[in-house]
């Protein structure tokens, strides 16, 4: 698998976990985690480089919140230009998808 | 638990962000472990399994940096991924500081780490810089230390600040520390409230001591009753000299110092009392002094009363006279108190005024105008030296202007990089101290052992002590905050996108200036050193081209004092002088030899006299010099006869009362007539006699040549000389010789043989070569010039290094201009005059400033010229062509790389 497409897999994985709320590095790696029953595991050693490029790339930004009774976390939420792309990397990843069924007949199996 | 965030920041390699962010991408990774060690805890795993699992979640940090780095990477970042690797540093630097936060010993630990560091890398430039600061704070150091030991350091006795000398003002302006006895007595008599105690004092030779089996030759100080009251200082044991012991006649008392009553009696205390010999005389012993004590003036054994009598001795301006202020006196109105009995005291006629000053200024004596001066010229070597450095030091912030442009750019703020550049500079200026220190210690040895003044402390007391260290330390510390400075101030005019754009060795304008200012003012002030040093020096050749009056070619002189047999009389003496002449004209290789009661540039023997039968001022003379010689003394010296005969071998033995004066005093008397067959009187004044019974008027015989007296500087004063043989008047203790024969340089040794087959007993006194004796006479001037030259020297180093930064720094600045000429066809010769020119306009105009600070500075040094002034054209013309010749070797190297450059090279190296 190209690079770029692996980059592009976590992003559209993290984009779409963060379009209904706010989200800080751990939950995030723990959703991922968990929602793809195991099968995918997010190392930490790419999900933070993954967070600081999206945010400098301005779709997601971080701020350091502290609620009753934890610690200072930093949450992480969409942005305007973030909710805006999202759509674009589904598709693109749904086209994706597709393009791989083609390839291997997956779907046809 | 863990400390997360410190185990990250172990972990995680610095990511080159600003350190706010680097701060947040820390914790929020810490926080990332931390959750993942509580989620195992919570679910029962053991804490070491817990912690082992979560550190696991990262398992290669220089990827994640890696990683983080290419997420993140902004504009500093640029910057920072194509600054070159010798920068690399600098950038690193700014990270650990921002990331470890501010705590002020770590910082300064880290500032010194990083100071270091940059040194180390630096070893040329450190190297200059530590050796330039280590010459200028050493040479302050060594010559600061024997300012301290004479000038400055507190005298060991109690309350030293309240003893006075008295001197008086002759009417030639010449002021001395000695009065006559009568003097003294009509000041004793005299003294005001002002003073609480006045002693006279007067060096007495030395007697031989002898106790039992053992002789011991001891030297002896005459004082009287009130001399260690004034240095409050009373014996241990025993009493001072009284005043009864003081009037001619008086008992034979002696005081001894602890260290011979140790020496010599085993430091019993029933030797008070005791009768002891000295010079086969009987003396009482009436005390012993404390152990601490030492009459530093003169360190005697022994302390005898001085009978103030009418001798010719007494009549003599050669007794001393110290002063203990009364309680709440100062020394003006002691001074002014003086001043108004100064009219009514005797033996007046040829002074002017009395006056009192601080003993410890008077015991320095000469030694502290000539040390004051040396202070300012290694003064003005160090900034010399400070000049220097703050020029390095600027040329090299101009070629790091570079990495402290990045610094900005990464947020380090203005008081940081203050901080950083005072650490940087201290740390060199303390290193330069203690490398000057090293040095200073090293130089003081050899500096105190090429004095030629007796330092009136002792060499001993001349050490590297904790106000000296001080004082270097002081320096150190005021030069680099001056460094540190001037550097910074460099660095926050400097415009931060231009350093960044133009690679940062295109200083500004006004950054050249500094450095040219900075030359400029190196070169003035070398030129002030030069020159002064070019004075000295003409002092010193003035003095080798005075006519001494004699040929001091392969002649030796020696002193033998009198012999040790009782009674001495004249006949003893004469016999014992015949004898040593007849064994010394033996001696294989002698052509000639004499006696001479004191030979030239040794000491002086002053005493009155005048025309027979004329008793008015016009015919009489106080102090004219009196030498008794044998009848081939003149021959043997060489002195020319200018008129009628010398003293001859039938004068002495039938002791005819004639004499031979010099010419001074027969141009005084006779400038028109004849003076042989002229009648003088030796010891007689005003008609006074002072002789008992008196010497018989002396028929002049013969005029010869003027001799130099004690000083090379002062003309010849009047001089009679007299047949040996005849000690009707006594004149001191000892007979000199004077030995001419061909060059023998076994010929010192022979002497001593000779003279002690003779007499075992007999000592001899300052074996010397003629040359010697006048080196010796004057050996302050030579001390002078050679450590001006030396100064000189080492300042023209300075200098030229100076010059050879800056030119160095503007063949690399035009670099590109100079390509281009080259490419348009400019002859290497007009390269090198375009940088050779560059350096000559440096040195003409800081010789021109030179020569007006000069002006204003060698007024200092007129109290030691000699026959030369201060304005003189010689010094200046000298110094300034020596320091254009230097400043064209300067410039040379680097307008031979300009000539060198090649214009391809050069235009591509924008």
């Amino acid at each position: 698998m190209q690079p770029e497409l692996k980059k592009g897999t976590a992003e559209v994985l993290i984009l779409s976990l963060l379009e209904d709320r706010a989200r800080h590095g751990y939950e995030l790696a723990k959703l991922i985690e968990k929602r793809s029953r195991g099968v995918l595991e997010f190392h930490v050693a790419s999900l933070y480089p993954m967070l600081y490029r999206l945010e400098r790339r301005g779709w997601i930004e971080g701020r350091w919140l502290e609620k009753a009774g934890h610690r200072r976390r930093r949450f992480y939420k969409l942005t305007a230009a973030g909710r805006k792309a999202l759509p674009e990397q589904r598709k693109s990843w749904r086209e994706f998808i597709r393009a791989i069924e083609r390839v291997a007949q997956v779907g046809n199996a | 638990m863990p400390d997360w965030k410190e185990y990250v920041r172990e972990h995680l390699p610095p990511l080159g962000l600003n350190g706010v962010r680097e701060h947040e991408i820390v914790d929020e990774i810490a926080q990332q472990l931390e959750d993942a060690y509580s989620e195992a805890v919570v679910r029962g795993v053991s804490p070491e399994e817990a912690e082992t699992r979560a550190a696991a979640q990262i398992s290669d940090w220089a990827a994640l940096e890696q990683e983080i780095r290419r997420a993140e990477r902004p504009v500093a970042n640029e910057i920072a991924v194509r600054v070159p690797k010798n920068l690399r540093a600098a950038v690193q630097e700014e990270n650990i500081r921002k990331r470890r936060g501010g705590n002020m010993f770590a910082d300064l630990l880290h500032d010194l780490r990083y100071a270091l560091r940059l040194l180390r890398k630096n070893p040329g430039f450190t190297a200059v810089v530590v050796l330039t600061l280590a010459l200028g704070i050493g040479a302050n150091t060594a010559i600061f230390s024997i300012i301290n030991a004479v000038v400055l350091r507190p005298l060991p006795y109690s309350d030293p600040s309240r003893i006075a000398a008295l001197g008086q003002t002759a009417k030639d302006g010449e002021f001395t520390y000695a009065f006559t006895v009568p003097q003294f007595r009509f000041l004793r008599e005299n003294h005001s409230q002002t003073l609480e105690a006045i002693g006279a004092y007067r060096g007495s030779g030395t007697f031989a001591l002898k106790q039992q089996d053992k002789l011991e030759w001891v030297s002896a100080v005459s004082v009287t009753e009130d001399f260690f009251r004034v240095f409050g200082v009373s014996p241990v044991l025993g009493r001072a000299v009284q005043l009864n012991e003081t009037q001619p006649g008086g008992a034979n008392s002696v005081i001894l110092t602890d260290a011979l009553w140790r020496r010599m009696f085993g430091g019993d205390p029933g030797v008070i009392g005791q009768q002891i010999s000295l010079d086969d005389s009987p003396y009482t012993v009436v005390g012993i002094l404390p152990r601490d004590f030492k009459f530093i003036e003169n360190p005697a054994d022994i302390f005898i009363p001085l009978q103030l009598g009418n001798t010719l001795g007494d009549q003599g301006t050669n007794t001393e006279i110290a002063a203990r202020l009364a309680p709440g006196a100062d020394l003006a109105q002691a001074q002014s108190q003086l001043q108004a009995i100064f009219p009514q005291m005797p033996d007046k006629s040829s002074f002017v005024g009395v006056s009192a000053a601080p003993y410890q200024k008077a015991l320095a004596g000469d030694l502290r105008p000539n040390l004051l001066i040396l202070f300012g010229a290694v003064g003005l070597l160090l900034l010399i030296a400070c000049a220097n450095v703050a020029s390095l030091i600027l040329t090299r912030a101009s070629s790091r202007a570079r990495e402290i442009s990045i610094r900005l750019a990464l947020g380090a703020g203005r008081g940081r990089l203050l901080r950083q550049f005072l650490t940087e500079s201290s740390v060199m200026a303390v290193i330069g101290a203690g490398v000057g220190l090293l040095a200073a210690l090293w130089a003081l040895r050899s500096l105190v052992a090429a004095i030629p003044w007796d330092l009136p402390t002792g060499a001993a007391s001349v050490s590297i002590d904790g106000s000296v260290f001080a004082f270097t330390l002081g320096t150190a510390i005021l030069t680099s905050v001056f460094f540190g400075l001037a550097s910074f101030w460099q660095i926050t005019r400097m415009n931060l996108v231009n350093a960044l754009k133009e690679g940062g060795m295109n200083g500004g304008a006004s950054r050249n200036r500094v450095r040219n200012v900075l030359v400029i003012g190196e070169v003035a002030l070398s030129l002030t050193l030069l020159v002064g040093a070019a004075l000295l020096a003409q002092t010193l050749y003035n003095l080798h081209r005075e006519n001494l009056g004699f040929d001091p070619e392969n002649v030796v002189t020696f002193v033998t004092p009198y012999p040790n047999v009782r009674p001495l009389t004249p006949e003893r003496i004469w016999q014992f002088e015949q004898d040593v002449l007849a064994r010394i004209q033996s001696i294989r290789g002698v052509t000639s030899a004499a006696a001479v009661s004191v030979a030239p540039l040794t000491n002086q023997s002053n005493v009155p006299v005048q025309v027979a039968g004329m008793n008015d001022p016009k015919h009489s003379f106080g102090g004219a010099e009196i030498r008794a010689v044998t009848d081939r003394y003149f021959q043997t010296m060489r002195i020319p006869l200018l008129r009628g005969r010398e003293i001859q071998g039938d004068d002495i033995t039938t002791g005819a009362p004639i004499a031979v004066i010099n010419e001074t005093l027969a141009k005084r008397w006779w400038p028109d007539s004849n003076p042989i067959g002229q009648q003088i009187v030796i010891g007689e004044y005003l008609g006074r006699q002072l002789f008992n019974p008196p010497d018989p008027p002396r028929e002049v015989v013969g005029v010869v040549a003027d001799v130099k007296n004690v000083l090379l500087s002062r003309p010849a004063p009047p001089m009679v000389y007299i047949a040996a043989g005849n000690k009707s008047i006594q004149l001191g203790g000892s007979t000199a010789w004077v030995i001419r024969s061909a060059p023998n340089a076994e010929l010192g040794s022979a002497i001593h043989s000779t003279i002690t087959t003779m007499d075992p007993q007999q000592r001899i006194l300052r074996l010397k070569t003629m040359t010697e004796v006048i080196g010796s006479s004057i050996a302050a001037q030579r001390f002078d010039a050679l450590l001006m030259s030396l100064f000189a020297c080492v300042a023209l180093a300075l200098a030229s290094v100076g010059i050879y930064g800056v030119l160095s720094l503007f063949v690399t600045q035009r670099t590109h201009e100079i390509g281009i000429r080259i490419a348009l066809g400019a002859e290497p010769l007009q390269v090198l005059r375009l940088v050779v020119g560059q350096g000559l306009i440096l040195a003409v105009i800081g010789v021109a400033i030179g020569i007006g600070a000069a002006l204003g500075l060698t007024r200092f040094l007129t109290t030691i010229l000699y026959h030369v002034t201060a304005t003189s054209v010689a010094p200046y013309a000298i110094g300034g062509f020596a320091l254009v010749i230097v400043a064209l070797f300067a410039s040379y190297i680097p307008a031979r790389r300009a000539t060198k450059v090649d214009p391809l090279v050069a235009l591509r190296y924008e």
